[in-house]
């Protein structure tokens, strides 16, 4: 049984020039441990199928199914990370990482305990009582992982998390992620927008078409790991991949010149 | 270990962080010269007017006697009496606005039925002064303490409920997100994240809902007669006595200038500033 089933799902948005189809009918399958990196020119609904897939959108065709059970809103099954951190500044970084323990209902001293760890982790133990507004972007990121990590989701959802952060730190982040990935294995769909990160990190790449967005093309990447992001094989796959999406991103650009 | 990362500080930054509190220190100093130079020369202008005898002392007190009408009122307990009964009104009041303008505030920003009626005529009760309740409260709750908090709750409670509404509407959506991906969900939606969320906004509601209730008050006590700081203005007008008016505009005005700094200075300082990493 896969582990994420999405079947034949649509969105349409109501903006100020009317409708918009965001994502045209769409399946895909994923599987128990899968990391699918999913990309696609601006626009073509690949953050919106992200927010399907985490309940925080209904789709208007079709459904999500997610651990066997339909998805009819969030669930700390699916946790997402967010392109900005979204970490919140009233709490310090170990508060943070508690907060989705809190609202689980797990006891103070336990939940101090899974937080602690999981900022060692991500190598912050020294930051634990820091606000949030005394962390660089790099950092932030490392908090909002452990956040999202700490209920224990099986499935994440990453919606861009690392497009803020200087070439350095992703490359660090993604050692990180590939580590915790290959630890924990658990289901990860990565949305992006840049093709070597996809091929960097995916079991899978898919491909989305221009809006109305759907899927293109499956790419399964066979590379060995560790994979380093300016390894030869990679960057070849990731121009094959790249000039797959070029006359996606054409149109895209194009329609919006009309627009 | 409550701040962020400790090492071991090097000399050269141990020499910088010295320089840094040293002119901290100095930078201290020189406010406080300031200040006491700024309202020593607005004395200074007092006793020059007074000495002129440009107008009759009836209606313009002189310092010494300013000073004495305190000391007096300090003696003979009026003066701490008349700030104790202002006060007690003022907490009541302004506890009761703060209890309920909060939760509606919240109801407000996150409900939009609730905000197109409800907000709309909090809008309009926000332009009436209100004073205006004073001959309402009083049939109401007849000639006494419960008029006089009501006008105070009035007074507070739309400043409060509006500022907010606005906190909840200018939130960044993504905490939403953040917190609703992340298992909360009904009220704890409200008590973890929109009301810590909104926490700078509510601040600053609360102090202008703060003046307006003590701007209330004293029409309220100035109106009606009994005890407190207003109904000492109002006796003061009643004997001609222009310094007992003075002492006791000092006194309000000493009493929101320590409530400012000790009280809203300090959560805005501790809950806001340090946190949001905004300015201080």
């Amino acid at each position: 049984m896969p582990k994420v089933e999405i079947n034949g799902v649509s969105q349409v948005f109501w903006s100020q020039s009317g409708a918009v189809q965001a994502l045209a009918e769409t399946s895909l399958s994923i599987d128990e441990g899968e990391f699918v990196c999913i990309v696609g020119p601006s626009g073509c609904g690949k953050s919106t199928l992200l927010n399907l897939v985490a309940g925080l959108a209904k789709p208007d065709t079709g459904q999500v199914i997610a651990n066997g059970k339909p998805v009819t809103g969030p669930g700390p099954d699916r946790v997402v990370m967010f392109q900005e951190s979204g970490l919140f500044p009233w709490l310090n970084v170990l508060q943070n990482v508690m907060f989705g323990l809190k609202m689980a209902g797990v006891p103070e001293p336990e939940r101090r305990e899974r937080a602690e760890k999981l900022l060692h982790m991500v190598h912050l133990s020294r930051f634990t009582q820091a606000w949030v507004h005394e962390l660089s972007g790099g950092m932030k990121q490392r908090v909002a992982l452990a956040r999202a990590l700490a209920p224990n989701p099986d499935i994440l959802l990453m919606d861009e998390p690392f497009a803020a952060l200087d070439a350095q730190t992703r490359d660090m982040l993604h050692d990180e992620l590939e580590d915790l990935w290959a630890s924990t294995r658990k289901t990860v769909i990565f949305v992006t927008h840049n093709v070597r990160e996809a091929v960097r990190l995916g079991t899978r790449v898919i491909v989305m078409t221009a809006r109305p967005g759907q899927v293109k093309n499956i790419y399964d990447i066979d590379l060995p790991r560790p994979r380093h992001i300016e390894d030869i094989g990679l960057v070849k796959i990731a121009a094959i991949i790249r000039d797959d999406l070029r006359d996606e991103v054409l149109q895209a650009t194009h329609e919006e010149g009309i627009d | 270990m409550n701040t962020v990362a400790h090492q071991e500080p090097s000399a050269a930054l141990t020499a910088i962080s010295h320089a840094r509190a040293r002119k901290d220190r100095l930078d201290r100093w020189r406010i406080y010269a300031m200040r006491v130079a700024f309202f020593a020369s607005l004395i200074g202008l007092w006793h020059t007017l007074v000495w002129l005898e440009i107008w009759d002392e009836m209606i313009f007190p002189s310092l010494p006697q300013v000073t004495e009408t305190l000391w007096l009122g300090m003696s003979d307990q009026s003066l701490p009496a008349a700030i104790a009964i202002s006060m007690q009104r003022l907490l009541i009041g302004y506890g009761l606005a703060l209890c309920i303008g909060i939760p509606l505030g919240l109801l407000l920003g996150r409900v939009r039925w609730l905000n197109e009626t409800v907000g709309m005529l909090a809008m309009g009760l926000q332009a009436l002064p209100s004073i205006c309740w004073l001959p309402l409260a009083v049939l109401w709750f007849g000639l006494g303490e419960s008029a006089m908090i009501f006008v105070v709750v009035m007074g507070a409670l739309m400043a409060l409920t509006l500022a907010t509404r606005d906190g909840v509407k200018n939130m960044p959506p993504l905490y939403m997100r953040a917190a609703h991906v992340l298992g909360a969900s009904g009220w704890r939606l409200y008590v973890h994240v929109m009301l810590p969320a909104t926490l700078p906004a509510v601040l600053t509601g609360a102090k202008l809902g703060w003046s307006f209730a003590w701007r209330s008050l004293m029409a309220a006590e100035l109106l009606l007669v009994g005890v407190g700081l207003g109904s000492l203005l109002e006796r003061g007008r009643e004997l001609h006595d222009m310094s007992l008016v003075v002492a006791v505009m000092i006194v309000i005005m000493f009493v929101g200038l320590m409530t400012d700094r000790w009280l809203f200075s300090r959560l805005e300082q501790r809950f806001v500033h340090r946190r949001w990493g905004t300015a201080t």
